[in-house]
């Protein structure tokens, strides 16, 4: 029982950072649920139809993954805003329906066989992912995304490559999301297109808002929360998204920069030579 | 056949057309998604239901179904979206009322139980046949409710005290204001009425098909979002063009066995409309710029 809550938020903690990395660059990506389930599909039929190991499909999940995001990435990143918001909550539409009706993937019925993925290695990525990311705090290219995020004609202004950068980040993030979805995969055993409808996507994109979105710790707070809470007791359960509504009205209104709204020190640029 | 799937298709695209011309009004003053609102429109078809149980007359039902979805319209405002009046707090609002909306399923499922819940209505199945075309009553019933809630939603807009403020707060909240508009008064009137407008649509849905199902909200409401984006934002004609198109390009499709394939045509339409013209595909002239 506690390994199953432990893999479910160390997934859960993986998958807020996969939007939190999109973030980073500015964009807000309702897409995430769809890229989880295109990696937990391209992972799963790399170990179930091909016979790879797990450790060898993950990679090519994300990678896959990865690239179709930068492809899809490169013309929807042009829209802001709610624009966006409605552009990728179509990718996530799309990708499940498109999973629904290949019948090589099991459509409707969903796709099982697969197995395997223990907590050591989800939560070795967690720690993998979080080290980069506070890496990433420290060094300027931290700072270059911090002004995309706040003012892009500024940042263009000031040099930033913001196309590359914006399109690169969709797709870490997507190939992120994918990874955590292969391990989803793995970890349940057997999937619909179902699990990885609008909602998940929402709920990933929830994660990071309640935790907040200016440092690593925020999405990983907001993501254990939400994992753990509705568990926490009998009575909670059996109301569970009434809940989880509640909580997120309350905590939206209480504070709406999310539970950790800090940002964490990032290091001096380097001093101009004489 | 044909004819009678186009006939369908126009039905229920007007009743798509109800519940993107929520979703606009609300996006026309705010700027914000209302994510709540495809549950409210689920949660005015199990009121019809509950009414209608209860031995209520139609007449009857269709005011109660307005006044419940109209008030909880106005809570949806006041949790989700009062506080969050910044420019760029889009976001926490449309995440607060995904918030809002999964209580109203959790609560109708709590209520009447997840499983399809049969309309009680008498007569339901009868029928004319004209020209070989056979078209039930309740269908021509729904039709002529939607013609008329179309025209009432027009007048108001466009003819009326009310309508005069609501377009001049979705031109600009700031100079509304200055000029003595009660913004917040007429951003409650708004909800009231595309909630009211969404639960009648959700009662005529739920009289046409016969059943009450709590995963309409998440099929049928979420289309209607993509719809309003297609026939651009904040544009009522657009709304009614779009449903119509998606209606009748659905039930086309579904009567050709492409079903599955219209499903993904209407989200593929609207990213494509949103890249490439973000007005929409009947939108007037202003909003040619992508909003922040």
């Amino acid at each position: 029982m506690i390994s199953d809550y432990l893999m479910l938020t160390g997934l859960n903690i993986l998958l807020a950072w996969s939007v939190y990395v999109i973030l980073l660059s500015g964009s807000l990506s309702f897409a995430n649920g769809g890229f989880m389930g295109i990696g937990c599909y391209a992972a799963g039929v790399v170990t179930v139809k091909l016979g790879w190991p797990l450790l060898l499909a993950l990679p090519v999940a994300g990678l896959a993954a990865g690239l179709l995001g930068a492809v899809v990435g490169l013309p929807a990143l042009r829209t802001r805003g709610v624009y966006l918001i409605l552009v990728t909550i179509g990718i996530t539409a799309c990708v499940k329906v498109t999973i629904e009706s290949i019948p090589y993937l099991g459509g409707v019925q969903g796709f099982g066989g697969m197995g395997g993925s223990a907590l050591w290695q989800v939560w070795g990525l967690v720690a993998l992912v979080g080290a980069a990311l506070f890496a990433l705090s420290r060094t300027p290219l931290q700072r270059i995304l911090d002004a995309i995020r706040e003012d892009e004609t500024v940042a263009r202004c000031l040099g930033a490559n913001v196309v590359y950068l914006k399109v690169a980040m969709f797709g870490i993030g997507a190939a992120l999301a994918a990874v955590a979805g292969g391990l989803y995969g793995h970890y349940y055993v057997f999937v619909t297109p179902d699990h990885f409808n609008i909602l998940v996507s929402i709920y990933l994109v929830l994660y990071v808002i309640l935790g907040g979105v200016n440092n690593p710790w925020g999405p990983a707070l907001g993501a254990t929360a939400m994992s753990l809470l509705p568990e926490a007791s009998r009575v909670l359960q059996d109301w569970r998204p009434t809940v989880f509504g509640v909580l997120i009205l309350g905590l939206l209104l209480v504070r709406p920069q999310g539970l950790l709204p800090f940002r964490l020190r990032t290091a001096r640029p380097p001093r101009p030579r004489p | 056949m044909l004819a009678e799937q186009l006939l369908n298709g126009v039905i229920v695209g007007g009743l798509y057309a109800l519940v993107a011309l929520g979703y606009t009004l609300v996006f026309g003053v705010l700027d914000k998604l209302n994510f709540a609102h495809p549950d409210i429109f689920m949660f005015g078809g199990y009121v019809a239901v509950a009414s209608l149980v209860l031995g209520a007359p139609v007449w009857t039902t269709v005011i109660v179904v307005a006044a419940v979805t109209g008030v909880l319209g106005l809570l949806v405002e006041l949790a989700s979206f009062r506080r969050f009046t910044a420019p760029d707090a889009h976001i926490t609002a449309a995440l607060s009322s995904v918030a809002f909306g999964l209580i109203i399923v959790d609560l109708v499922q709590k209520q009447w139980g997840s499983e399809p819940l049969e309309v009680p209505l008498e007569g339901r199945s009868a029928a004319i046949v004209a020209l070989g075309v056979r078209l039930a009553y309740v269908k021509l019933a729904a039709l002529a409710a939607t013609l008329v809630l179309l025209a009432v939603l027009y007048v108001v807009v466009r003819r009326t005290r009310f309508g005069r403020r609501m377009r001049a707060v979705a031109d600009s909240p700031v100079s509304a204001a200055l000029l003595g508009v009660n913004v917040r008064a007429v951003t409650q009137l708004v909800f009231f009425l595309a909630s009211a407008v969404a639960g009648i649509a959700g009662m005529l849905r739920v009289t046409i098909t016969g059943f009450a199902t709590s995963e309409v909200g998440f099929t049928f409401g979420l289309k209607a979002l993509a719809i309003m984006a297609i026939g651009g934002m904040g544009d009522l004609r657009g709304a009614v063009l779009g449903g119509v198109l998606v209606g009748v390009v659905e039930a086309v499709a579904f009567q050709i066995g492409l079903g599955q394939i219209a499903d993904v045509a209407v989200w593929v339409l609207m990213i494509a409309v949103l890249l490439v013209r973000p007005a929409g595909l009947f939108g007037g002239r202003h909003q040619r710029e992508t909003r922040a």
